[in-house]
């Protein structure tokens, strides 16, 4: 307000949370473009600006601010403005080996791949970006045709654990050194270390740092634990069951009151979400043996519920349903009576 | 946590080195100890080596696997079937790669075990203690070249052992492998690496034919992908393309954006199978369309040269293909859209307000009638407003609940209203693929444009 010089990068951020909440591509793109060209480096860009801003298109979300589809428009704008620094970090020859950049199958967030990639670009790396939710057989074509450095994997829901397990699979067993990361592998390196990843990174910069460190050859990653692997395997194939009998008989339909404010968020699509990642973080905790899954979604639908003004007794119903539920998984079933923090034994009958 | 089975293993007994030349005379327990490590570094040499099909990474992964436990320092020479070259990789840094000439090596040792399929294990001479510079015949005669036969000389080696990589009734390649000072090649050693050579020589030669293969298809696979969009003044693009074989990134789908300044042709289409072939058809029809449309851009007569071209084919072939031009006002606050289909789904155009219009258009399917006359029609499009161009690959992807029906689109749409072309692609194509579940699916492309900045 008193007129002092504001820090480039972040002016450039309030600049660029504008350009996201009034779905600007063309503001969003000047932003990133100006900053590059007054010498700012790309991964101060993508990291400081691109990745902070998205942060906060998450979060309102979760708030109940944005709609799905506000969402969605806000980072259309983030891709855009990251294609834009991929277009001036291509301008240099890439000058060290090829990395493999993928989601894995049923994670549609491809943002944060593309910053790791263009990031990695910046540091001199040739990048293959693989895209939105990929299988592992389209991985595997990848990495043996281009016979790559390293696989970078981004993950940022628990639903995608399993497949990016896959990719660790595909990637080890052709010897080539993967580095994982994304929101879904929480805040250390356990759930990454635990799916036999060579290396986790916590973003796009300790994502360069990593790929420098890796062995040029690495031994295949050794089987999962075989008992909770196989109830993991088994909560997967029976998974829509476990879902429609968990959203027919859980009561936030008929307590939720603020739909009107939110008509695009139907309490159907809240509920079936709501639902469906708290089955993919017992999930999680079973293929990773990561208990903090359950507890932190069990914090995410409390803050969901709670930003939608439903009664947070729905969580500890939702944990009880659950373990009533999973009688058949019993691993699974342990682990939401013993991590799903709400007070599971308050809330309506 | 029982611990029993860790306990019953015996404590970690550091063992020398394989060839290690020992004060003592071997026990018979060492003797012992050393057969099950020569086994057990056969059988993960054999494992290991079948995981890859990539040539580069096979090579690297051979290195990590042979030292230190079989040599100090290693070096291959694989022959180039594309020419007169010799190509050698690894010696310290494993992703160290050059090339020498065949006819360089003809009379070494090197070029003696590539003609004869021998192995051979030669002496080395260092003429001098003091000089491990100085010339050492045996390295001289395997290792062609300067700085690799420098590494390999420091480590001041006895012997050098040439191995024959054999394969399917061909010499493809020598591995050269060196001990240090100290540590030899007892005949044990020497026939656990004429083992090794022999799994490793069928690894590389698999990794080289799948690459030969790779190389030649990616070649032609290049100009059937998918394009990347151009970046267009005053029009927002964005597509998607998934292939019915996954692990495929061509098909019998396919869009293409041409044109220049304000005046764009858009195409969505499909040609009559998929896979391989279908992904050739597509490339012809892509071919037509574009020059069609570089000498005449309204959508009836683009559509009526594919038609006419795919007919005096005489292939029982066809194709059906959606084409809009689209020309965007000055301000960017509108875009003329002209619109013909030849057999293929019209467009959605997705307004700003939410409201979803299918596009009046329809013909017949291209190459199936000698002459053909396309109607067109026009739509405008208006800021927030996004046009949605598909294939039928979208409304017949088939879930637990049938097939996802054009219903469910239309349905999907007026929640991404003013979203924007990236936002409605990306939205379509996962509601399309998590209705699938992961069901096979035949191949589906999306095309959406929308006007402004």
């Amino acid at each position: 307000m008193t007129g002092g010089v504001l820090d480039p990068v972040v002016d450039a951020l309030a600049r660029f949370d504008g350009a996201l909440a009034s779905v600007d591509v063309d503001a969003a793109v000047d932003v990133v473009e100006r900053l590059l060209d007054d010498g700012t480096d790309a991964v101060t860009v993508l990291v400081d600006v691109i990745a902070s801003a998205q942060r906060t298109v998450g979060d309102r979300w979760q708030r109940g601010e944005w709609t799905v589809a506000e969402e969605h428009a806000a980072t259309a704008v983030s891709v855009s403005a990251t294609e834009a620094v991929a277009r001036k970090v291509r301008r240099t020859p890439a000058t060290r080996g090829r990395v493999v950049v993928a989601c894995a199958e049923r994670e549609w967030h491809a943002l944060p791949a593309m910053i790791v990639g263009t990031a990695l670009r910046a540091d001199g790396w040739d990048i293959t970006l693989l895209g939105a939710s990929t299988l592992p057989v389209r991985l595997s074509q990848y990495l043996h045709d281009l016979g790559p450095d390293a696989t970078a994997v981004s993950c940022s829901i628990l639903g995608a654990l399993p497949t990016t397990r896959r990719f660790i699979e595909a990637s080890t067993a052709a010897g080539i050194p993967v580095v994982v990361g994304g929101s879904a592998f929480g805040p250390d390196d356990r759930r990454a270390a635990a799916l036999g990843a060579t290396a986790w990174a916590a973003g796009a910069r300790e994502a360069i740092a990593a790929v420098h460190a890796l062995p040029t050859v690495v031994a295949a990653a050794p089987p999962l634990s075989s008992a909770a692997a196989a109830e993991q395997a088994a909560m997967e194939l029976a998974h829509h069951r476990l879902v429609s009998a968990l959203r027919d008989r859980w009561s936030l339909a008929a307590q939720i009151v603020t739909t009107d404010q939110h008509p695009l968020d139907s309490v159907h699509d809240v509920a079936a979400d709501v639902v469906n990642q708290s089955l993919h973080a017992v999930s999680a905790a079973l293929l990773t043996g990561d208990p903090r899954t359950v507890s932190d979604t069990a914090t995410w639908v409390a803050d969901l519920l709670a930003a939608r003004s439903v009664d947070r007794s729905l969580v500890g119903e939702l944990g009880r349903l659950l373990v009533a539920d999973l009688r058949d998984y019993p691993l699974a079933r342990a682990l939401v009576e013993d991590h799903w923090t709400d007070p599971i034994t308050t809330g309506p009958r | 946590m029982s611990g029993s089975k860790q306990s019953a293993e015996p404590s970690a007994v550091v063992m020398p080195p394989l060839g290690a030349q020992t004060p003592d005379v071997p026990t018979e327990q060492d003797l012992l100890a050393q057969a099950r490590q020569r086994a057990a570094l056969a059988g993960e040499i054999t494992t290991e080596l079948a995981g890859s099909l990539n040539l580069r990474r096979t090579i690297l992964r051979l290195f990590s696997l042979i030292t230190p436990d079989l040599a100090d320092w290693a070096m291959l020479a694989m022959v180039d079937h594309r020419g007169d070259q010799l190509a050698l990789y690894g010696g310290k840094e494993h992703t160290f790669a050059t090339s020498v000439t065949r006819s360089a090596v003809e009379d070494l040792g090197v070029g003696r075990v590539l003609r004869s399929g021998q192995s051979e294990l030669l002496h080395v001479a260092l003429r001098d203690d003091d000089d491990y510079s100085s010339v050492a015949d045996g390295l001289d005669s395997m290792i062609p070249h300067d700085q690799l036969r420098d590494e390999a000389t420091s480590l001041r080696p006895a012997d050098v052992l040439g191995l024959a990589l054999t394969a399917r009734g061909s010499t493809v390649g020598v591995l050269v492998i060196v001990r240090g000072a100290g540590r030899g090649f007892p005949d044990e050693d020497v026939a656990l690496a004429e083992q090794v050579a022999g799994r490793a020589a069928m690894a590389l030669d698999s990794a080289r034919l799948y690459e030969d293969r790779t190389r030649v298809a990616s070649v032609l696979q290049a100009s059937l992908r998918p394009p990347t969009l151009p970046r267009v003044a005053r029009l927002r693009l964005s597509a998607r393309f998934r292939a019915a074989a996954e692990h495929m990134d061509i098909g019998g789908d396919f869009y293409d954006v041409h044109g220049s300044g304000r005046d764009w042709v858009l195409v969505t289409g499909d040609v009559c199978g998929k896979g391989v072939e279908a992904a050739v058809l597509t490339g012809r029809a892509r071919q037509s369309i574009r020059t069609a449309a570089y000498f005449d851009r309204s959508p009836h007569s683009v559509l009526a040269a594919l038609n006419a071209v795919l007919y005096d084919e005489e292939s029982d072939k066809f194709v059906t293909a959606v084409c809009a031009r689209v020309r965007p006002a000055d301000d960017g606050n509108s875009a003329r859209v002209d619109l013909a289909a030849a057999g293929h789904p019209a467009p959605l155009v997705l307004r700003a307000n939410g409201v979803v219009e299918q596009a009046m258009v329809g013909g017949t399917v291209a190459g199936v009638l000698p002459e053909v006359g396309y109607r067109e029609t026009t739509v405008e499009l208006r800021p927030g407003d996004t046009m949605l161009m598909f294939t039928d690959g979208i409304y017949e992807a088939r879930g637990a609940a049938g097939f996802y029906g054009m219903d469910r689109l239309v349905a999907l749409l007026p929640a991404y209203a003013g979203a924007g072309p990236d936002a409605v692609c990306e939205a379509v194509e996962q509601d399309v693929v998590e209705f699938l579940a992961g069901r096979a699916h035949d191949d589906m492309a999306l095309l959406a444009v929308a006007c402004g900045r």
